[in-house]
């Protein structure tokens, strides 16, 4: 028996019918984490309390909804009494005296935290080649990146060592990871999900979500989630949704928006073929397909380049060696000991962000950079309220292609950059996005993206739910098919 | 971008650029400006700036005090510290 490739309703069932214990279920993910450490996929693992959470279970059997559940948490979200690093030398010895909002739902949900997953340093990265403690690897080929900056997360999924985990997407760190690992995940629209305790990178943009092999369990996770939380003065009081009551609606007259704007031309022939496949499967469920314009979409990635960077610069001025994480030895005075720091504590990248935020925020090029990307920044959330007047969501591929090599891009800030091409937008206007398998190009998964409305996320679950129990793209994994 | 910009705004980031590396960075940074330069095209005259999706001024709570008695258990996470503050090098001479 077990439990590797099941997901979050198998593996409830599993143990409720008993086929498996709690601990059982524990002791095979540390087995498989241990037999798959080359991944690279977590920093810091949770192997102690978590089988002991597991023999609570087994003596006094719970019916919350995630009750003994292994779930991979991103080294992002700060974990009270867990070392929590956001992939960063800076916070390489941080233990947080208090848990994230998102941590504390899950596991007021019952679910098990088993680790923490590796990542890009702070989030900034789209292969988790800038982690202080190295790169993940894609199980999809042992060369190849992951994506980020959730690609501890997806890598350890898409292995099969866990059912599910959580991710955050500042740009599209859930989707473009899930696009190269071949899994499913979903960004939901910012405010949806708390953000306290999730290590700050763009506050405008930052936003959880969780990281599954099925739309299904993506539902199930987010229903745990979101709360309305006081302590983040974004997070939204909307009503909150069952996500999962919506899941097999009909498609029949819904309607799919395709961007006309969007230059298909630059992309892997591949890529195209396999997208349009899948407007093929949806026109056949019965959904219509609507040409949309998004004039300003491509002037998202420079725009995301001035906000994210200025907000980041910001966000990281609390790192400084003074109330927590590392600080450096050997320094005279106060300047030196920030300066110092900040300088072995961060590395290059980080760095750069951290300049270019400066920059663009300092006096002579605020006006130029920050509010003239503001201002962009309007445009393209017009163009997408307009969209949304005639269609449900918009579909185009997550990423350029698969998974690319490790060391690939080079040292070219932005060629990385334009990794999150198709992903950036929708964290600028706010919208939930998520990413599901829809084709194998050489043995590598990609996937296609699926935007919704402002506070729709039960609408763009329907639709990969339902493309999910028409195709198996979901079920393949680096082993070959698992029904 | 040039080497007196970079000195500028690394001070004001608390960054020190090693100098092997300075002109990488003055290259990269100049790269990305330029990169982001494109949104000159657009014509932005009558147009509010946006700066969080939500367009809502941050919602305040009653000024209660919710977390009460950490101190001890955040000065234990600080690098430097004694049973009241944060320890840093002397400022006052």
């Amino acid at each position: 028996m077990t439990i590797k490739y099941k997901s979050i309703k198998e593996i409830k069932n599993m143990i409720s019918h008993k086929e498996i214990s709690n601990k059982e279920v524990i002791q095979e993910v540390f087995s498989l984490i241990n037999q798959f450490q080359d991944l690279n996929a977590f920093i810091t693992l949770n192997e102690e309390n978590s089988i002991k959470k597991a023999e609570e279970l087994d003596n006094n059997p719970s019916d919350l909804p995630l009750a003994g559940i292994p779930i991979a948490q991103k080294d992002l979200f700060c974990t009270e009494g867990l070392r929590t690093t956001c992939g960063s030398n800076i916070l390489n010895n941080f233990i947080p005296p208090y848990s994230a909002t998102v941590i504390e739902n899950l596991e007021n949900a019952g679910c098990i935290s088993v680790g923490k997953t590796n990542m890009d340093e702070f989030a900034m990265g789209s292969s988790n080649e800038t982690s202080f403690f190295g790169n993940v690897i894609n199980p999809w080929g042992k060369d190849l990146v992951p994506g980020g900056s959730s690609g501890g997360a997806a890598s350890a999924v898409a292995a099969g060592l866990v059912p599910a985990a959580t991710g955050t997407d500042t740009g599209g760190s859930i989707r473009q990871p899930a696009s190269l690992c071949g899994i499913t995940g979903i960004k939901p629209t910012y405010g949806r999900v708390s953000r306290w305790g999730m290590i700050a990178f763009a506050s405008s943009l930052d936003q959880a979500g969780p990281m599954a092999r099925t739309a299904e369990d993506c539902a199930f996770m987010l229903n745990e989630m979101c709360s309305h939380d006081e302590k983040d003065t974004t997070s939204l009081d909307n009503d909150i949704p069952d996500f999962e009551e919506n899941l097999n609606s009909s498609l029949k007259g819904k309607k799919i928006g395709i961007v006309s704007d969007l230059d298909l031309s630059s992309l892997n022939n591949d890529v195209v073929e396999i997208y349009q496949n899948s407007l093929k499967e949806f026109e056949s469920m019965g959904a219509e397909l609507v040409d949309i314009s998004l004039p300003h979409l491509s002037l998202s990635v420079p725009t995301y380049y001035v906000v994210a960077p200025a907000e980041c610069s910001s966000n990281l001025s609390r790192f400084d060696g003074v109330k927590f994480g590392m600080r450096s030895e050997d320094v005279k005075d106060l300047e030196e000991l920030y300066i110092k720091t900040r300088s072995e504590g961060f590395g290059n990248e980080v760095k750069r962000r951290i300049l270019i935020g400066s920059y663009v925020l300092s006096a002579g090029y605020y006006d130029a950079y920050y509010k003239k990307a503001q201002q962009v920044r309007r445009l393209i959330k017009n163009d997408f309220d307009n969209a949304f007047k005639k269609i449900d969501v918009i579909m185009t591929p997550t990423t350029r292609g698969p998974a690319f090599k490790i060391g690939s891009k080079g040292d070219d800030p932005i060629q990385m950059y334009l990794e999150d091409l198709f992903t950036i937008s929708a964290n600028l206007a706010g919208l939930p996005a998520m990413s599901l398998p829809n084709g194998n190009i050489e043995n590598k998964p990609i996937g296609l993206q699926i935007i919704g409305n402002f506070l729709d996320e039960s609408t763009i679950l329907n639709f990969a739910h339902m493309f999910q129990n028409e195709t198996n793209w979901h079920m393949y994994t680096p082993e070959g098919i698992k029904q | 971008m040039d080497k007196k910009t970079v000195t500028t705004i690394s001070y004001l980031s608390r960054l020190k650029i090693d100098d092997e590396k300075e002109e990488k960075i003055i290259n990269d940074l100049g790269n990305i400006i330029e990169f982001v330069d494109q949104l000159n095209d657009v014509d932005t005259s009558e147009i509010d700036p946006l700066a969080n999706p939500l367009e809502k001024t941050a919602k305040t709570r009653k000024d209660i005090v919710t977390a009460k008695n950490l101190k001890k258990k955040l000065l234990e996470v600080a690098p430097s510290a004694n049973e009241d503050y944060f320890l840093v090098p002397r400022v006052v001479e």
